[in-house]
């Protein structure tokens, strides 16, 4: 499952991260967001110990969604040693979010 | 009202109506896995009852009030849909679920992500085509 990222935890758990982080930013009522959970989800599992996969529920969490220009939702992102190296827009099938993420390893 | 406060029943149904009415009008049709189209009327339903306007649910805004008060572009249907028909929602889609992308400009992340999606219905919808016209004369 993917991690819970918030506010509160945004620095530690993805900034100062020392593997590269996958954060989906999402909505509890945004439709193309429920399609893409799942993607998300076996992704995390996919690639536990080389990559962190977790999620920013947007409405919970305004503060690091502003800061990260976030307006479509859901919105993928990929940090590597703590800055932003690829942006994803829309629910993507599971081979175009893989595709960036080997990139980064 | 939390963020996540579902809203009464009579918003959602009202706005179910609404949905239906504007897929007669766009020629659009529902998405074919059922909770997509019920995620985002019960968020459309939550913004009427919040705000007093359909705000779309797929977008994060930082102050949602502020948004309404500067403009009405993503008050459902959103201008991206009364212009390319596109609904990044998928609110509005073909028959196969997909968001009609046929209209949008080239750089817009809609052809990015789901390519080129022929609209099936290209005499309804668009009504507000001619703003586009407008910006990039032909």
């Amino acid at each position: 499952m993917a991690a819970e990222f918030t506010d509160g935890n945004f620095q530690t758990e993805v900034l100062d991260s020392d593997v590269p982080v996958l954060v989906d930013f999402w909505a509890p009522w945004c439709g193309p967001c429920r399609m893409l959970a799942p993607t998300v989800d076996a992704i995390a599992e996919e690639y536990a110990g080389r990559v962190k996969v977790g999620k920013v529920n947007t409405d919970e969490n305004p503060q690091v969604s502003t800061q990260h220009g976030i307006q479509s939702i859901p919105t993928l992102m990929v940090f590597k040693g703590g800055r932003v190296v690829d942006r994803l827009v829309g629910a993507l099938p599971k081979e175009k979010i893989t595709e960036k993420l080997n990139a980064q390893l | 009202m939390s963020p996540t406060a579902d809203p009464a029943q009579k918003t959602i149904d009202r706005m179910n109506r609404y949905v239906e009415k504007y897929r007669e009008k766009s020629g659009t049709s529902a998405h074919p896995d059922a909770s997509v189209t019920e995620g985002v009327v019960l968020g459309l339903a939550a913004h009427v009852e919040q705000l007093g306007r359909p705000l779309c649910p797929c977008n994060f805004y930082p102050d949602k009030q502020a948004e309404l008060d500067e403009s009405r572009r993503w008050v459902c249907a959103c201008d991206e849909m009364k212009q390319f028909k596109y609904c990044h929602c998928l609110l509005f889609v073909t028959p196969e679920g997909l968001p009609i992308t046929e209209y949008l400009p080239e750089d817009h992340e809609g052809r990015q992500v789901y390519g080129l999606v022929r609209d099936p219905t290209p005499d309804k919808g668009r009504e507000a085509r001619h703003q586009v016209e407008a910006s990039f004369p032909v």
